[in-house]
């Protein structure tokens, strides 16, 4: 078990470092001019050098990578060329207000899929309506969904704010989007794994038992249907740490998702990467936790491979 | 295994039992004693309706199944109580022994907790209590260090350890029946005996009678007190096993017991005798005898109506004396036009 979280480690710090590189190489790929984006009104071709110098742009594209990786490797991000600050400050709290809203978006879909996924598995009448929902929401844009709700809940019936910002009232709606966005997924999960199980030998056994219909449900079948559920939301938890942007620009959630937008509007290039790379480092651990989680409730994966 | 007091309940008592799925019988009109402390075999090919006849005792077929006919159990009739009160009743009277125990134990459970519920459930221990008693279950089956097993997870165990795990779980509770469906396929031959040696053994203790289903003839050689034969839903012959045995009446049986020998005293090398044709498909409307096509007695009547089953002497009539002390205790059965009872 030890040597196989050591690899996963390993392999995670690869895969962090792979994403760096490619980050790095395709800011240099996209075209624009980051002294132009910083003094746009400039019109001296010498002031724009001189931002150029400043920022050691006019240096060798090898050595601004050599010195952007020995920099990250000390563990510091650089500096915005926007706003003058550290990378690492910028990202720091907006990090926390994303982690908010990644965890109460993955509440939402787990809560909403699951009920979706058992109520249609334990009662048949509901399988048609519970798979047109399913499909409607897999088929509709985030940010569709997001607008929509904005609309009613904010605009008409004045129950949630519209003005943005990150606080427990302003939380709610972007969560429900990334809830019925995500729901679909849990509930095809849920319910395809309890179809197995509930047809399963061992379910036959616990009824064979004489073990009460509820608690054949939560010890037997339930138990069966976490392991993927929690690498669903293990991989969910790291890719909305990344940075759920469409949600966070259409409510003005201030998290990672809206720094990395702005940032690339900007062409701030050492934000675009501390976010990339905060993302990516987000991805692997929360995937790395999954899989821990998932030894811890399965058995069998807690063999080594042969 | 002694035989059991002539009064006493039956461990099972099955009378017209049919299993239909969609309108059509996968088992038709059964009926079957197995005494306590008797081992009865259930033999016959895949799909003559074994395993639907052991499910429809036990009452774990789906609910698609149609399941008409009296099943009593020690006396009790699951049928006549409320669903929740039957679901209740039937851990107590009847224990389940799965043919593969990998499918049957649930795969993140360790297998004390699942014996443990039994305990919990049925006897209102504590969680504690119902442990130490799941690790009393696992010693009673033989098993070394059952403290350490209690805590492994079924894909820890070796594929007789699970058995032994399934059949502490069946008998956890005393029930008067056990059904065994195949419990030793898909063991090898030494586990294979190991168990039977077990469960011998543990019968011995307990006087369950137990229904075994098996196509494997050394199983029946070596446990069944009774034998009865299914061919397409129906028993085709039934009676005390060293009867039947030695002097099959029906040539299903004969045949059954045929391939055994063959593979006993085949030289290598030598054509093993097996059974032409396959068995029919369910069906609901069968005029005739549905083993005639296959049957080497075959005769106009085969075709015409189907056997009833009717009692067996040996020497081939009933006519026939008998000293009075071979004459068996329970009737002997065979449904064939032409039985023959080979001396």
């Amino acid at each position: 078990m030890a040597r196989t979280l050591i690899r996963r480690v390993a392999f995670g710090v690869i895969a962090v470092l792979g994403v760096a590189v490619l980050a790095f190489l395709l800011e240099f790929v996209v075209p624009g001019d980051p002294a132009r984006a910083i003094a746009p009104r400039a019109q001296s071709a010498a002031v724009l050098e001189n931002i150029r110098i400043q920022l050691h742009l006019n240096r060798p594209l090898i050595v601004q990578f050599l010195d952007y990786f020995g920099e990250l490797f000390r563990g510091n991000l650089g500096t915005s060329y926007v706003q003058r600050q550290s990378v690492t400050s910028l990202i720091g709290p907006r990090l926390l207000t994303t982690g908010w809203l990644a965890l109460a978006g993955v509440i939402a879909e787990v809560i909403i899929g699951g009920t979706l996924g058992i109520l249609s598995t334990l009662y048949p009448r509901l399988r048609a309506a519970v798979a047109a929902v399913n499909l409607t929401f897999l088929a509709l844009p985030q940010f569709v969904v997001g607008l929509v709700l904005l609309l009613i809940f904010g605009f008409r019936l004045h129950m949630a704010p519209v003005t943005g910002g990150a606080g427990p009232a302003e939380i709610v709606l972007p969560a429900l989007t990334l809830g019925l966005v995500g729901a679909p997924w849990y509930s095809q999960i849920v319910a395809d794994q309890m179809a197995d199980s509930l047809s399963s030998a061992y379910v036959r056994t616990a009824v064979a038992k004489g073990l009460p219909d509820r608690y054949i449900l939560w010890r037997h079948v339930l138990r069966n249907v976490l392991s993927p559920a929690i690498t669903m939301i293990g991989m969910d938890l790291g890719a909305y740490l990344s940075g759920v942007v469409t949600v966070e620009v259409v409510f003005g959630w201030p998290g990672i998702g809206l720094l990395a937008v702005n940032s690339l509007q900007n062409l701030d290039r050492p934000v675009v990467m501390g976010t990339v790379i905060v993302g990516a480092i987000a991805v692997v651990l929360f995937n790395l936790i999954a899989d821990v989680l998932r030894m811890y409730v399965d058995p069998r994966t807690r063999e080594e491979p042969a | 295994m002694s035989a059991a007091p002539a009064l006493a309940d039956a461990a099972l008592q099955v009378d017209n039992l049919r299993v239909c799925y969609a309108g059509l019988p996968a088992v038709d009109d059964v009926s079957l004693r197995v005494e306590p402390g008797q081992v009865a075999a259930l033999i016959g090919e895949t799909s003559s309706g074994k395993s639907s006849l052991a499910l429809g005792v036990a009452r774990l077929l789906p609910s698609s199944a149609v399941v008409t006919g009296r099943v009593t159990i020690a006396g009790a009739d699951l049928a006549e109580l409320p669903g929740r009160e039957a679901r209740r009743r039937r851990a107590g009277l009847v224990g389940y022994i799965a043919q593969d125990a990998m499918a049957a134990l649930n795969p993140v459970l360790p297998v004390g907790r699942q014996i443990g519920e039994l305990f919990r459930m049925h006897r209102g221990m504590s969680r504690a209590d119902a442990s130490r008693q799941a690790v009393r279950e696992l010693a009673r089956v033989r098993i070394d260090r059952p403290e350490r097993v209690a805590g492994a997870y079924p894909h820890q165990l070796s594929g007789g350890m699970r058995q032994r795990v399934m059949i502490a779980m069946a008998m956890a509770l005393s029930p008067p029946l056990l059904i065994a469906d195949e419990p030793t396929t898909a063991l090898d031959v030494s586990t294979q005996a190991e168990i039977l040696h077990l469960v011998g053994e543990l019968q011995a203790e307990t006087g369950s009678g137990i229904l075994w289903i098996t196509h494997d003839m050394g199983v029946v050689a070596e446990l069944a007190d009774w034998i009865a034969v299914m061919y397409a839903g129906r028993i085709v012959e039934q009676g005390p096993a060293d009867e039947v045995f030695d002097h099959p009446a029906h040539p299903y049986t004969e045949a059954l017991l045929r391939t055994r020998r063959d593979l006993r005293t085949g030289r290598p090398g030598a054509l093993l005798y097996q059974i032409e044709g396959s068995p029919p498909a369910l069906s609901a409307d069968r005029r005739g005898c549905a083993f005639a096509p296959r049957c080497p007695r075959r005769s106009e009547i085969c075709d015409e109506r189907p056997p009833d089953l009717t009692a067996v002497r040996p020497g081939g009539s009933p006519e026939a004396a008998l000293p009075e002390a071979q004459v068996p205790t329970a009737p002997w059965l065979a449904a064939c036009h032409h039985p023959e009872v080979s001396p």
